[in-house]
């Protein structure tokens, strides 16, 4: 069927440099037919004018170039964050800011579950909390007799009640690293990594990799992802085994299912060949709704978590090097093998020495096999100086900056993780652009919220959470951080020639705003409401 | 979901890329006699077992005839690691091949924190040829370093392509990293099984040892000895901590005074465990205990053990032998 509409909209901002602004798009089978003034589009149909978008702003809809699927599923849990989020169904939940709020919502929660339920909360961030740290005690207070487990923000902590404890079987005599202890020696309910987390974990069924993977889950990140305008989303790691590939691609394919899916393949789980190989097959089962055939590959942790690998002179509170996920001398055989097959790789790489180490590997793969255009993203980057975008340019290397970790984290970078100086350079966006690295900014949502307006505003003002300008040299203009958002992030998924601009022959995929985001003051980018996106020319209002 | 059963042992391999993670566990397979492995591997892409060991491969899962099982983790150690929590039929023994640059300890601290698994020790392999070169990598070295410093047991591999004076000047560096356990050499995996696995203590109708393969079985020597006298539990816990450095391990189902049921005793290098044990009627203590032949004093096992005794004395000792190697 063929059916062509015209969008009359206040303002499309179509991030194609021949034509910046226009006012009408023309779609046809869900692409873009014609774009600019009524004039330019009304020779190829005279459909009538759908003028719905009349007092909208339009861009190309919105690209998250590193986020996970769970970031849908895990609103299964309650929010007990200090910032506000917006779930899968819309609904607003405001940050909270005080124990008694998290206690008072737990309260609430704990009232509404039926009796043989575990309460599970996640976002919990007790250094904002200032007063003092919540402990098994505060949350025995909601319940002595239903288990209660709290995640912490940054998915490394957890605290949880009495009644979990003792499901755990954790005791005073138990000598495990990673589970907090009171004056008198007993457990107080905060569990610090995975290991001390696990029994409880298991015996609560909170299973993160589930929520990513449940038809519910990846039917919340779609509805996740609309909300903040995203119509294009990278989820940036999963194993992909055949029956996983079938659900996406039945979940993809519907009509009301509106987004975009690039799901990267985990390449640490199998050879080098055989990732190659089934990354190569995945390609082949591509949509235009899924798109499958990138890797991911996970070199070093995280700076916040003390796991990143770094570079002399270390972690400023001289907490001990990080941790290695893939050693070097196997990345260097995994980049060599998959630069040959022409298989796109995304690298986690945060600390200094772990890019280091992904820009050797990539420079000794492309002496062994010559990969034109091969794109290679380095994932987070946050810790790269200019004499490793240097090399970035040099090597064919693209850069995705955590620009979220300004706002969210950038206050513990400079005071206790990498020292004042070496915050202020972080996610140098500025760096990346003068330097002509192909750069994009993302959320790594749920580590924070999935939001590229947000992140465009954290790129822009590089405001940390109590206030203050974190590197402002590093600052990079609101039509810079536009493109990263839209172009710039389809470009680091070999999807330029489809999504990131209002541009004929792309996809019809837009982002609806109340507002013009260049017309707006900087530090109000991150307000602008969000009225919905089209997808393939179909309408999705929030 | 938990069960009430007995924790389930958990040994985990370590080493750097290269160090015979993939050879040991090919050799623990092969040579399990009688137990019912589970492994967990990364990717058993590079396990070379032969095809007539394998009686049936299921996706992640490869179940061998020998009633043992390996499995490729997946993308996610934690999920394998519930899997195999609630299995119905739990194996008899699981053992976790840590990737090459895997912080044991890490590993090891989730059987400590887990009620249903027993840490049974942390076995880290050393390359005796590149380990040199892997200590001096600023990129490398700690992950190596920490390898060792976590390990029960250390195991030198690749022993026969060093010199005798080259790897005594190794073992000097790897207890100046790690004082505590006991080095073992071995060449292509080939090593006593139940010197790396412990786990099962002995039981009044275990089974005579399997045939092992004499040319690593010369280098060591075994201990066994009963009694019906019941020991003192801080004595006898003074007595495994007396034992020599050349006991590798010791394992044991013991009844002290004070209590009724028996106590399973476990010492891997020097960490000892003592945990409860499954009530039984037969109230003999046993006790074996595996060690390098060179400087193997079974007379002082017994003698230390005798010791421990809430009545010491002249006892008689109701058996004691030191196995030769079958």
């Amino acid at each position: 069927m063929t059916e062509t509409k015209i969008f009359a909209a206040r303002k499309i901002v179509t991030m194609d440099a021949n034509q910046p602004e226009a006012t009408h798009v023309a779609v046809r089978d869900g692409r873009i037919l014609a774009v600019g003034a009524h004039a330019d589009v009304s020779g190829w149909t005279d459909a009538a004018v759908d003028d719905r978008f009349a007092d909208k702003v339009l861009m190309p809809g919105f690209v998250e170039g590193h986020c996970h699927l769970m970031a849908g599923g895990m609103w299964r849990f309650l929010y007990v964050g200090f910032q506000d989020r917006v779930d899968p169904d819309g609904k607003h939940w405001q940050g909270v800011g005080t124990i008694e709020a998290v206690l008072d919502r737990m309260k609430t929660a704990d009232a509404e579950l039926p009796e043989d339920e575990p309460l599970v909360a996640w976002g919990f961030d007790p250094i904002f909390l200032m007063d003092r740290r919540p402990d098994k005690r505060d949350f025995d207070t909601v319940s002595a007799t239903r288990p209660i487990a709290v995640m912490h923000s940054n998915f490394h902590l957890m605290t949880v009640n009495s009644a979990a404890l003792k499901l755990a079987n954790y005791t005073a005599d138990l000598d495990v690293d990673g589970i907090a202890r009171d004056a008198d020696g007993e457990p107080n309910g905060e569990l610090q990594e995975v290991a001390a987390m696990f029994p409880v974990m298991r015996r609560l069924g909170i299973d993160f990799r589930a929520l990513g993977r449940s038809p519910a889950g990846v039917t919340a990140f779609g509805q996740v992802c609309k909300r903040a305008g995203v119509t294009t989303a990278a989820d940036l790691i999963n194993d992909l085994p055949d029956e996983d590939v079938d659900e996406l691609l039945r979940i993809t394919a519907r009509d009301d299912y509106p987004i975009r899916l690039a799901s990267m393949l985990n390449a640490m789980t199998q050879t080098a060949v055989e990732t190659g190989e089934r990354a190569l097959a995945l390609q082949e089962r591509s949509t235009d709704k899924l798109i499958l055939g990138g890797v991911k590959i996970v070199t070093d942790g995280s700076i916040q978590g003390f796991t990143a690998r770094l570079r002399w002179p270390g972690y400023y509170n001289g907490a001990s090097n990080g941790i290695w996920n893939v050693a070097p001398e196997q990345l260097n055989g995994i980049v060599a093998e998959l630069l040959s097959k022409g298989v796109p790789m995304h690298i986690h790489v945060n600390g200094d020495e772990a890019i280091a180490v992904a820009i050797d590997a990539v420079e000794a793969g492309l002496r062994r096999h010559a990969a034109p255009d091969h794109r290679t993203v380095l994932q987070h980057c946050q810790m790269a100086d200019r004499a490793q975008f240097e090399k970035m340019k040099a090597l064919g290397l693209c850069v995705n900056l955590f620009a979220n970790h300004i706002f969210y984290f950038g206050d513990q970078h400079a005071a206790l993780t990498i020292g004042p100086d070496r915050a202020r350079r972080m996610d140098a966006c500025r760096t990346a652009l003068d330097l002509g690295v192909p750069m994009t900014i993302h959320s790594d949502a749920p580590v924070t919220p999935l939001g590229p307006l947000t992140t465009a505003w954290a790129a822009v003002n590089r405001l940390t959470a109590s206030g203050r300008v974190l590197g402002e040299a590093e600052r990079i203009s609101v039509p810079e951080a536009l493109h990263a958002i839209t172009l710039g992030a389809a470009y680091s998924l070999h999807m330029d020639d489809r999504v990131g601009s209002v541009e004929v022959g792309k996809f019809a995929d837009f982002t609806v705003l109340d507002d013009d985001p260049l017309g707006v003051d900087a530090g109000a980018l991150r307000d602008i409401p969000v009225w919905g996106t089209v997808l393939g020319g179909d309408v999705h209002p929030v | 979901m938990p069960q009430a059963t007995a924790p389930l042992p958990l040994t985990v391999i370590s080493g750097y890329l290269g160090a015979g993670k993939t050879t040991l566990v090919n050799h623990l397979l092969r040579h399990a006699a009688g137990r019912r492995l589970m492994v967990l591997v990364n990717d058993f892409g590079d396990l070379p077992i032969d095809a007539d060991l394998i009686e049936r491969e299921d996706g992640d899962m490869l179940t061998l005839a020998n009633g043992c099982v390996c499995c490729s983790m997946g993308g996610d150690f934690y999920n394998a690691l519930v899997d195999v929590l609630d299995m119905p039929e739990r194996p008899d023994h699981l053992v976790i091949e840590a990737s090459g640059v895997a912080r044991p300890a890490r590993i090891a601290n989730i059987a400590r924190a887990e009620p249903d698994l027993a840490l049974d020790g942390v076995v880290t392999l050393v390359d005796a040829e590149n380990v040199a070169a892997q200590l001096a990598d600023d990129l490398v070295a700690d992950s190596v370093t920490d390898q060792i410093a976590a390990a029960d047991l250390l195991l030198v591999s690749k022993a026969d392509l060093v010199s005798p004076h080259d790897l005594a000047a190794l073992k000097d560096r790897l207890n100046a990293i790690n004082p505590a356990p006991p080095v073992m050499t071995c060449i292509s995996g080939a090593v006593p099984v139940d010197a790396v696995l412990g786990g099962i203590a002995p039981s009044q109708d275990a089974k005579p040892s399997p045939p092992h393969d004499h040319e690593h079985e010369e280098a060591y020597a075994r201990w066994s000895h009963e009694t019906s006298a019941p020991f003192d539990s801080d004595k006898l816990q003074q007595a495994l901590t007396a034992f020599p450095d050349t006991v590798l391990r010791v394992k044991g189902i013991v009844f002290v005074t004070g209590r009724h049921g028996p106590l399973a005793i476990h010492r891997v290098g020097r960490r000892i465990t003592i945990a409860d044990a499954p009530s039984s009627t037969d109230r003999t203590s046993r006790l074996v205990a595996i060690g390098h032949r060179s400087g193997f004093d079974p007379a002082l096992l017994t003698r230390l053990v005798d010791g421990a005794l809430a009545t010491p004395g002249p006892q008689r000792p109701d058996s004691t032998q030191d196995k030769p190697p079958s």
